[in-house]
């Protein structure tokens, strides 16, 4: 008998020792991942004993977060400007975890890593508490406003806008809508997660839509490298017939005799579905989206990124599936912030820059502690085909979505307009400017907001005449647009309500006059909407003239 | 045998007197009266100084590793209530319990030194066991977190499972050492592995069945884990046919599959194992807050106190070990899994040690349900395996589970005197027939 209960010790031991292996995989091995897991509510509580350290937007001196001492001597976090950057700062519960900046950078924030002064070290020897460390993001303030008025004031109120710097990769602005205050996120959360319009979601990083006709620019990118021109012909007769798998245009419209670049300005997918076919092939355009970013999760960005993808591996497309992921539909799905990587890619030469956020952390007495330097991601295409992406782009612009168009600077821009199965189309926009200089690339979606030019287009618009302005470079004085019959009406009408406009007003004007747009009506609004530009006036209040357009639809108070 | 262990003894009162003095100095936590601290510690000193008198052949060390463990478990229970109302009081009823305990062990030494009079009532004693358990249906049984295992008698309550389990421990081991022989005999062989005569297998079906009933009926997965487990291994080491352990697993497996199917709380569980992250604020949250305390006490913890374990519901029961190994890290978690380990080692060795057969399955089998005890819960608040709401052995508040341990570990002690006493009286002889020329 003594032999089996050897055997059965060894059993028991090969038990604990299985035990003590488990506990190491979670302390030691695991123990990084599960400190930042959003559901982990420890650092929190932790840190709540000791001040966190402030959360700054680009200016140096709007706080976004900073933590205050109450009577019992324990912190709590405040966030002065509380939901226009919950995408970005995200909130720190001692219940329910902590997201975004808060969690994503949390070990400078918390003060707990690695000592970084003599006092911290004195301090973390001692035992003492240790102040967290400022950290200043990259947000341009007035621009991040821009792009949540913007939002809001969509058709649908749900939507995503990044705009980052192509130069530096500096984001400039990150914004998700609807949106949550996360001053009181212990109270809110249980509600927020029930929420059907999901505003815990962050659209930009973690939202995934199919992008439709954006993604026609990285199909461009593949043709142009597979050695095709801009001014290559083809003749459209309205369908692309693959096996199993008919292609239609938008609308069943029927262009006739193209070339390349006007199919890009048109958005005409047939031409597309044959050249993702015929010139660029399955692996290639593939490898093309993987260099503009599609499967990255981009580890080192300081929120969490839900990858963009193509579905599953191109050894796998038919035909089929190459005609409808060559106009960004069937199985591709893009988060917000890839497709602004992606305008910034070409916008600066073909030269993705790494995303930043994080332009600095101090020490609590103002010491520089880090300061990342711009960094080059990866060459995606060269200068030659990014340049003539640059004008094709650029095309698309003055060629067709002239509403975006904005006097004395050249805008390079992508409409999309997306098919959600079993839902509302999104309107997808993606654009940098200047063309010849880029300063600003930005992504705009708005869920099921119609076609790319009646929602997105505006608000691209906007944030690129909000940060040229605050940069200085939007032109005061401005040729005034080509003579059309509506225009004169316009310029004299426009500045005489401008004055009465309340400022803040503006964005909530929009939505009125949406649902009597349509396509046919397009050519019409966008004399309308220049005058907007006119010298000395706010770009943000462009979409306020609108209605100047349409005297009829004005609200009372407008 | 080991029959000296006074410096052991030390180190365990030394270490938790260690850790009631950083809980109290370092802490500031407001000290219980330092009366408690005596009396716990007089109690152990006595407890040994009585069996080193009443078993002077007995494997004494047994009594430093329920010291320690003991010792742990009211330094982490006090660290986790000493500040929060209503529970303040716990390390000192913890305390009470231990004395309790200790009363029963030395109750067991004095009275049941000869044990084997036991084995003349082990089917008594087995449907002892059955209506004890039951008897939690009866109006004095009450409902603790959807789990049916409590019986409340006066004043005092208690779970009866924690005591059936031990009396059916005793009734296997008398049972297989008498039927060791029929079960050891093979009629037939089924794909090369050699099978007893089908009737023989009657008492698997019954503690198959019982282990169901329980899981059924008390929704106690824990317990029905052990009393399946605990006397298949029996069985095993009595015949020494791996083929009762497989066939004991299919069936257990079976059947612990068509609960899974026809009931919520049991998907519940195994679900909450599975994917805890999906829900971690509801049906996962107490596990999922285990892993992140474990986690967070990394290699050497967050020192004593400094953790968040309170956290996790049900913290100072079943779930006390999470607070060890975030408060004393993977180092401290290790050392306490060791003592535990020590302990079973010492059951076993008891168990080799043994003259006959009753007494061998008698040690195997409490050392058995020790060691399977601490894996389960240890596994459990670890997600090795699903949850189960057991105890850990001596460190868990409770006070069935404590007294139940000291009468598991009264009864190892009444054996290894026995196998001490042989040892020491074949020893000289052996040593007398080597110095014939």
């Amino acid at each position: 008998m003594n032999a089996q209960l050897r055997r059965t010790f060894y059993l028991f031991v090969a038990g604990f020792v299985a035990l003590v292996g488990m506990l190491a995989y979670w302390q030691v091995y695991a123990k990084e991942s599960l400190a930042t897991d959003p559901a982990n509510s420890l650092q929190s509580r932790r840190v709540q004993e000791v001040p966190r350290g402030l959360i700054l937007a680009g200016d140096g001196e709007t706080e976004l977060a900073r933590s205050e001492q109450n009577d019992s001597g324990s912190y709590t976090r405040i966030y002065p400007e509380g939901p226009l950057y919950a995408g970005v700062t995200g909130y720190w519960s001692t219940r329910y975890g902590a997201s975004g900046i808060e969690i994503g950078q949390n070990n400078n924030l918390s003060g707990a890593g690695e000592p970084e002064t003599l006092d911290e070290l004195i301090n973390q020897v001692s035992g003492g508490p240790q102040a967290g460390n400022d950290v200043e993001l990259t947000l341009d303030p007035e621009l991040q406003r821009t792009a949540y008025d913007s939002l809001a004031s969509s058709s649908t109120g749900r939507g995503s806008v990044v705009a980052l710097n192509p130069k530096s990769g500096e984001i400039l602005s990150l914004v998700s809508y609807p949106s949550y205050d996360p001053n009181n996120i212990d109270e809110k959360f249980p509600e927020l997660a029930k929420d059907p319009n999901n505003p815990l979601l962050n659209r930009a990083t973690q939202g995934l839509y199919p992008p439709g006709s954006v993604f026609k620019v990285i199909t461009a990118a593949a043709a142009l490298k597979a050695g095709m021109k801009p001014s290559d012909k083809f003749k459209d007769n309205g369908t692309y017939e693959t096996p199993g798998y008919t292609v239609y245009n938008y609308k069943g419209r029927s262009y006739g005799d193209v070339t390349f670049e006007q199919a890009l300005e048109n958005s005409i997918n047939t031409v597309f579905a044959r050249i993702a076919n015929e010139n660029v092939g399955a692996k290639p355009l593939a490898q093309t989206a993987e260099d503009f970013g599609y499967y990255d999760p981009y580890k080192d960005f300081p929120l969490p990124i839900t990858p963009s993808v193509l579905g599953p591996p191109p050894e796998q497309w038919d035909q089929g599936n190459i005609a409808q992921i060559a106009f960004g539909q069937q199985t591709v799905s893009s988060n917000v912030f890839e497709m602004a990587l992606v305008a910034g890619a070409i916008a600066n030469g073909g030269t993705m820059m790494e995303p930043r956020l994080v332009r600095e952390v101090r020490s609590p007495d103002g010491a520089i502690i880090d300061k990342p330097t711009p960094r080059v991601r990866n060459k995606v295409v060269d200068a030659d085909t990014a340049q003539t992406l640059n004008d094709m782009m650029q095309k698309v612009v003055t060629q067709v979505e002239t509403e975006i168009v904005i006097p004395g600077v050249k805008v390079a821009g992508k409409t999309g307009t997306a098919e959600a199965p079993g839902d509302e189309i999104h309107s997808w926009f993606i654009a940098f400017a200047p063309a010849d200089d880029p300063e600003i690339a930005v992504a705009v979606l708005v869920e099921n907001g119609q076609e790319g030019y009646k929602q997105a287009a505006p608000i691209a618009r906007r944030m690129i005449e909000s940060y040229l302005k605050s940069q200085g470079k939007l032109p005061e004085e401005r040729p005034s647009p080509p003579p059309k019959p509506a225009q004169s009406q316009n310029e004299q009408t426009t500045p005489s309500n401008q004055p009465a406009q309340p400022k803040n007003q503006a964005p909530f004007q929009f939505p009125f006059q949406n649902p009597f747009q349509n396509p046919s009506q397009n050519p019409n609004q966008n004399p309308g909407q220049n005058p907007a530009q006119a010298p000395g006036q706010n770009p943000a209040q462009a979409p306020g003239q609108n209605p100047a357009q349409v005297p009829g639809q004005r609200p009372p108070g407008g | 045998m080991t029959q000296r262990a006074a410096l052991p003894m030390a180190i365990a009162l030394l270490i938790t007197t260690l850790g009631f003095a950083a809980l109290i100095f370092v802490q500031e936590a407001k000290s219980p009266p330092l009366i408690y601290g005596a009396y716990y510690a007089g109690t152990m000193v006595v407890l040994y100084l009585g069996v080193r008198l009443w078993l002077p052949h007995s494997d004494v060390l047994l009594l430093p590793i329920v010291t320690l463990l003991t010792g742990v478990g009211l330094v982490t229970i006090y660290r986790l209530t000493y500040g929060v109302p209503g529970i303040e009081n716990l390390a000192t009823t913890q305390a009470g319990w231990i004395l309790v305990g200790s009363g029963a062990l030395v109750f067991v030494v004095l009275f049941f030194r000869n044990y084997h009079k036991l084995f003349a009532y082990k089917y008594l004693l087995a449907l002892a066991a059955v209506g004890f358990v039951a008897s939690t249906f009866t109006p004095l049984g009450y409902e603790v977190n959807g789990a049916r295992l409590w019986l409340q008698i006066g004043p005092a309550s208690f779970q009866p499972s924690e005591f059936a389990r031990i009396a059916l421990v005793i009734f296997f081991a008398g049972y297989l050492a008498e039927k060791r022989d029929l079960w050891a005999a093979t009629s037939r062989s089924f794909m090369g592995v050699q099978l007893p005569a089908l009737k023989y297998f009657g008492p698997v079906a019954l503690v198959w069945a019982a282990s169901l009933g329980l899981l059924v009926f008390e929704k106690d997965l824990g317990s029905s884990l052990l009393f399946f487990a605990v006397p298949v291994l029996m069985l095993y080491a009595a015949t020494g046919r791996i083929a009762y352990v497989i066939l004991g697993t299919l069936l257990f497996a079976l059947g612990s599959f068509a609960t899974y199917l026809a009931f919520s709380h049991v998907q519940l569980r195994v679900t909450s194992w599975l994917d805890p992250w999906s829900d971690p604020h509801d049906s996962g949250f107490q596990i999922t807050q285990s892993i992140f305390n474990i986690a967070d006490g990394g290699l050497t913890g967050t020192g004593l106190g400094e953790g968040f374990s309170q956290t996790i519901p049900e913290v100072q029961t079943d779930f006390i070990f999470s607070t060890i190994a975030s408060e004393l890290g993977l180092l401290g978690a290790t050392a306490l899994l060791l003592a535990f380990l020590v302990f079973v080692y010492r059951g076993i060795k008891i168990a080799l040690l043994a003259e006959d057969d009753a007494s061998k399955l008698l040690a195997f089998g409490l050392a058995a349900m020790f060691a399977m005890q601490t894996l389960i819960i240890v596994g459990g608040v670890t997600k090795a395996i699903p949850l189960t709401g057991i105890t850990l052995p001596f460190v868990s508040y409770g006070g069935s589970s404590v007294v139940g341990n000291f009468i598991l570990t009264g009864l190892l002690l009444v054996v290894s005197e026995k196998a001490g006493k042989r040892v020491v009286e074949e020893a000289p002889g052996y040593r007398n027939s080597e110095k014939v020329p």
